[in-house]
C-alpha cells in the first residue's frame, strides 16, 4: 500500500513545529525543494499499520505571491498534490488562523483541522463549539494539545478516514457579488481541461481576482488566455465598482466575511482579563523602557556568548594544538604533514572552535525566538533601522557581528523577507569582529601611543557608519524596491520547552557545520598550498619561504594595486593572508619582519616604527582596510551557504572595491595635508 | 479617518483598508476589514510603528501602513 501523503500547515506560531515533531518524533530529515534555499522537513511515521509521510510546510498566514514561505506553501499542494492537508488551527486566536485554512480549502485538497493549544483557549475563556464549526466549514476538526500531545490519535485517525474518502474540499460560499465574478473567470478557465487540471479552477479565479501575480504568470500558457484576461476585466470592475475598493482587498474582506459569521454561531468570550502578556509589555515594550531593556538583553546574550564561549573555544584548540604536536611528533616531517597540520587540522580546527560560539548564540536566540521576545525586539528597533533600509530585526545579527561575523550572519536567518536579509547579511561583517581588533592593538599601540583607544574606537564606529550608508545604497540600488510590510504579529509570551530549543539549536548549528564546514575546509588547504608552493629548499629562513611562495608572489604583485595607500610588498602579503582570517594579519607581519610568531607584539611594535614605509597615517589606513574587507573564509563560506554564490561573489568584490577606494581617498588625502610624515 | 490619528487606548472599527498591492492585501488578510474591532495599545519610542490589537491579537504596524486603514473611532454597539 503506498504511503498516505499528508501536508502539515499552519499560521506562525500555531504550534504546528511542536506538533510535527510530535508526530515524527526523530523520524525527519530536512531538504531543500528546487531553486529554493528555504529548508523544509520531511517526517514518516505509521499509524495503525498505515505508512504516513508528512510534509511540513513553512508557516505562513495566508498563500499570496508576495513571500517566498506563502509561494512554497501553495506550490507544494499545486506541484506535490498531496493526499491530505492538516491545517493547525491555533485556538486562542481562531478567525485569523481560519483564514488561511479557507484558503487551503480553496485548492481543493481535503482538510482536516487541529485545533491546537485548546487548553489555553479555554483557560483564557474562549468557548469554541467545534461540531458546529466542522459543520459550517465542512472538516472533521479535532481538539489537540501539541506540547502534551493530546488529540494526536484522534488527529491522526480522522486524517486516515478523510484521506480515504477521497474527494475534495467543499469551498466556503462567498457574498453573490464575489461569486458571480469567480463563476465569470472559472467558466472560461475551464475552457482549457489541462489547464483546470493542474490548477484548480475556482482557486485560480480567485488568484487572478486578487491581482496575484503568480497566477498571472501561470496564466500565459491557457490557451484562451485572451479570453479569460477579458472576463478577469469584466469581473473586477464590476467588483471594484460595487465594493468601492481593490478587488484583492474586496476578496480578503469575503474570506473574513464569512469567518466572522462562523464565528458569531460557534464562539463565546467571557469577559477579557488582562493577560500575562499585556502584563510583561507593559515593562518590556514600554514606549520609553522598551530600547533600555532591549540593549540590557543584548549586552547580556553578547557577553554570555563570546565569555562562556571563549572556554570550549579555548579547550577545542588546544585539543587541536595537541592533535597537530602528535601529528608533528609521529609522522616524517614533508608536505603530508604539513598539508595535514596546517591545513587540514588548521581548517577543520577552525570551523570546530566556531561551534561552541553557535551552540551557546543559538541557545539564546532560539530562547528569545521562542518565547516571543523576537518580534519585539524589532518593533523596538524598527524606526532607527528603517530609516536605513533595514528591518527591525536587523538589529540582533548586526550587534552580533561585533563578536564573530559567523553567527552574526547566520541570526539573519529570523529576518522574513528576503531582501532584508540579503541587505543585513551584506553589511553585518562591517560590524568589526573580535578578530580584527589584535591588529587595531598592534598598529595602534606603536603609532598613536596616547590616543591608541581613540583611533581603535574610531575604526568601529567607521565601520557601523559604514554598515548604515551601505545598506541605504544597497536599498536605493541592487536591492531597489518596496520595503516589505512590517505588518507582523506580536505573539503571546510562551514559556519556551526544553525540547524545541534544544531541537533549534541542534538544527542550526547541524547546518552550520555542514554547509560552512566542507567550504572552509577546501579555502584552509588552498591557502595552505599558495604559503607553501613552490617549495623552498630545506633550511629556508622562514621569510624567505613564505616570499618565494604564491602569496609573496601574489604580494608583490599587487604591490602597484597597495601602492597608492602607502603599503609596501611586505603588507600586501599581509593583506592577502588576511582575506583568509584578520589574525594572520598579525602572524604574517611577524614572520615578515622576523620577529617570530611571539604573543608578545612589543618587538614587532619596534619593527614596524622602525620600517620608513609606516608612519601614523599608513597605520590607520591599513586599519581601515582591515576593518572594511572581508573578514575571513569562514564568514565569507557564511554567506556563500546562506546567500548562494553569487551573492557571495558580489560581496566579495564590494569590500575590495569599498576597502580599496576609501584606503585611497584617506592615503591621497592624508598625505597631500602631510599627517604623519 | 485612519488608523494612524488615534492615541493608545483609543477603540476603533474598521471600515476597510483603501492600500492595494502588497502593503494593502498584508493588512486586509491579517484581519484589517470591515467591522472588525481593535485598539490602540502603545507606540514604539518615536511614535512609529504602532501596536494594536485586533481580532484577539497583537499587531506592529508602521505609521505608513496604518495609514492606509480607514477606520471609524469608539466600539460597535452591542
Amino acid at each position: 500500500m503506498k504511503p498516505v501523503r499528508i501536508a502539515l500547515a499552519g499560521n506562525p506560531n500555531s504550534g504546528k513545529t511542536t506538533l510535527f515533531n510530535a508526530l515524527t518524533g526523530s523520524h525527519q530529515k530536512v531538504g531543500n525543494y528546487a531553486g529554493v534555499t528555504v529548508d523544509t522537513k520531511e517526517g514518516r511515521l505509521t499509524h495503525r499499520g498505515r505508512e504516513i509521510v508528512l510534509y511540513d510546510l513553512p508557516g505562513t498566514y495566508s498563500l499570496t505571491a508576495y513571500s517566498l514561505d506563502e509561494i512554497i506553501a501553495r506550490d507544494f499542494v499545486i506541484d506535490e498534490k498531496p493526499d491530505l492537508i492538516i491545517n493547525v488551527l491555533d485556538a486562542t486566536n481562531l478567525e485569523r488562523n481560519l483564514f488561511l485554512c479557507l484558503q487551503f480549502q480553496e485548492l481543493g485538497i481535503p482538510v482536516v483541522a487541529a485545533l491546537n493549544i485548546i487548553d489555553q483557549a479555554e483557560s483564557m475563556g474562549l468557548g469554541i463549539d467545534d461540531r458546529q464549526l466542522a459543520k459550517l466549514f465542512r472538516m472533521p476538526i479535532v481538539r489537540t494539545v501539541g506540547t502534551k500531545g493530546t488529540g494526536l490519535e484522534e488527529l491522526l485517525d480522522q486524517a486516515l478516514a478523510r484521506a480515504d474518502q477521497g474527494g475534495v474540499s467543499a469551498p466556503a460560499q462567498y457574498s453573490a457579488g464575489l461569486e458571480a465574478g469567480i463563476r465569470q473567470v472559472a467558466e472560461v478557465l475551464e475552457t482549457d481541461a489541462k489547464f483546470t487540471g493542474l490548477y484548480p479552477s475556482r482557486w485560480m479565479a480567485l488568484k487572478l481576482l486578487e491581482k496575484d501575480e503568480d497566477a498571472r504568470k501561470k496564466l500565459g500558457t491557457h490557451t484562451a488566455r485572451d479570453k479569460v484576461e477579458a472576463a478577469l476585466d469584466k469581473a473586477v470592475k464590476a467588483l471594484e465598482k460595487a465594493g468601492g475598493r481593490d478587488s484583492e482587498i474586496l476578496v480578503s474582506e469575503a474570506r473574513y466575511g464569512y469567518i466572522h459569521g462562523a464565528a458569531k454561531e460557534t464562539v463565546t468570550r467571557r469577559a477579557a482579563t488582562v493577560t500575562v502578556t499585556e502584563l510583561i509589555d507593559a515593562v518590556l515594550i514600554n514606549r520609553f523602557l522598551g530600547l533600555p531593556v532591549f540593549l540590557l538583553i543584548l549586552w547580556g546574550i553578547f557577553q554570555a556568548t563570546f565569555t562562556l564561549g571563549a572556554y570550549p573555544q579555548q579547550w577545542l584548540q588546544d585539543a587541536f594544538t595537541a592533535l597537530a604536536t602528535t601529528a608533528h611528533a609521529h609522522m616524517a616531517p614533508g608536505l603530508l604533514q604539513s598539508l595535514l597540520i596546517d591545513g587540514v587540522l588548521g581548517g577543520v580546527g577552525a570551523v570546530l572552535s566556531f561551534i561552541p560560539l553557535i551552540i551557546l548564540l543559538f541557545l539564546f536566540i532560539s530562547f528569545l525566538e521562542d518565547s516571543g521576545y523576537m518580534s519585539r525586539a524589532a518593533f523596538v528597533m524598527d524606526k532607527f533601522l528603517h530609516i536605513f533600509g533595514l528591518h527591525g530585526q536587523s538589529f540582533l545579527p548586526m550587534m552580533l557581528g561585533f563578536g564573530c561575523s559567523v553567527p552574526a550572519i547566520m541570526a539573519s536567518r529570523t529576518l522574513k523577507s528576503p531582501k532584508d536579509r540579503i541587505v543585513t547579511i551584506l553589511v553585518t561583517p562591517f560590524m568589526s569582529c573580535g578578530a580584527k581588533l589584535p591588529v587595531y592593538i598592534l598598529l595602534a599601540g606603536a603609532f598613536f601611543t596616547r590616543d591608541a583607544s581613540t583611533a581603535v574606537l574610531s575604526i568601529y564606529l567607521i565601520g557601523v557608519f559604514l554598515a548604515l550608508m551601505s545598506s541605504w545604497v544597497f536599498r536605493k540600488t541592487v536591492l531597489k524596491g518596496e520595503s516589505t510590510p512590517f505588518v507582523m504579529e506580536l505573539p503571546p509570551y510562551r514559556t519556551p520547552t526544553l525540547k524545541g530549543v534544544t531541537w533549534h539549536v541542534w538544527d542550526k548549528s547541524f547546518q552550520y557545520f555542514k554547509k560552512a564546514g566542507t567550504v572552509i575546509l577546501a579555502a584552509s588547504v588552498l591557502i595552505w598550498a599558495i604559503t607553501t608552493f613552490p617549495q623552498s629548499p630545506e633550511g629556508t629562513p622562514r621569510e624567505q619561504a613564505l616570499q618565494a611562495s604564491v602569496a609573496g608572489w601574489v604580494g608583490k604583485g599587487i604591490e602597484p594595486l597597495v601602492k597608492p595607500l602607502g603599503f609596501d610588498w611586505k603588507i600586501g602579503i599581509a593583506t592577502v593572508t588576511g582575506f583568509a582570517a584578520k589574525e594572520t594579519v598579525v602572524s604574517t607581519l611577524g614572520v615578515l619582519y622576523k620577529v617570530g610568531e611571539s604573543d608578545d607584539d612589543t618587538p614587532l611594535q619596534k619593527a614596524l616604527q622602525a620600517d620608513k614605509v609606516f608612519n601614523p597615517l599608513v597605520a590607520y589606513v591599513l586599519m581601515l582596510f582591515t576593518l572594511i574587507l572581508a573578514p575571513c573564509i569562514a564568514a565569507q563560506a557564511t554567506i556563500g551557504a546562506e546567500l548562494g554564490w553569487r551573492w557571495w561573489a558580489f560581496y566579495v568584490l564590494f569590500s575590495i572595491a569599498v576597502s580599496w577606494s576609501i584606503c585611497f581617498g584617506v592615503y591621497q588625502v592624508g598625505s597631500l595635508l602631510r599627517i604623519g610624515s | 479617518m485612519t488608523l494612524v490619528d488615534l492615541k493608545p487606548g483609543d477603540s476603533f472599527v474598521v471600515e476597510g483598508v483603501s492600500l492595494g498591492r502588497e502593503t494593502g492585501k498584508r493588512l486586509a488578510d491579517m484581519g484589517f476589514t470591515q467591522g472588525v474591532e481593535g485598539q490602540v495599545v502603545r507606540m514604539a519610542l518615536f511614535g512609529d510603528p504602532i501596536q494594536v490589537s485586533i481580532l484577539g491579537y497583537q499587531v506592529s504596524i508602521r505609521k505608513s501602513e496604518a495609514a492606509g486603514v480607514d477606520v471609524v473611532k469608539g466600539t460597535l454597539r452591542p
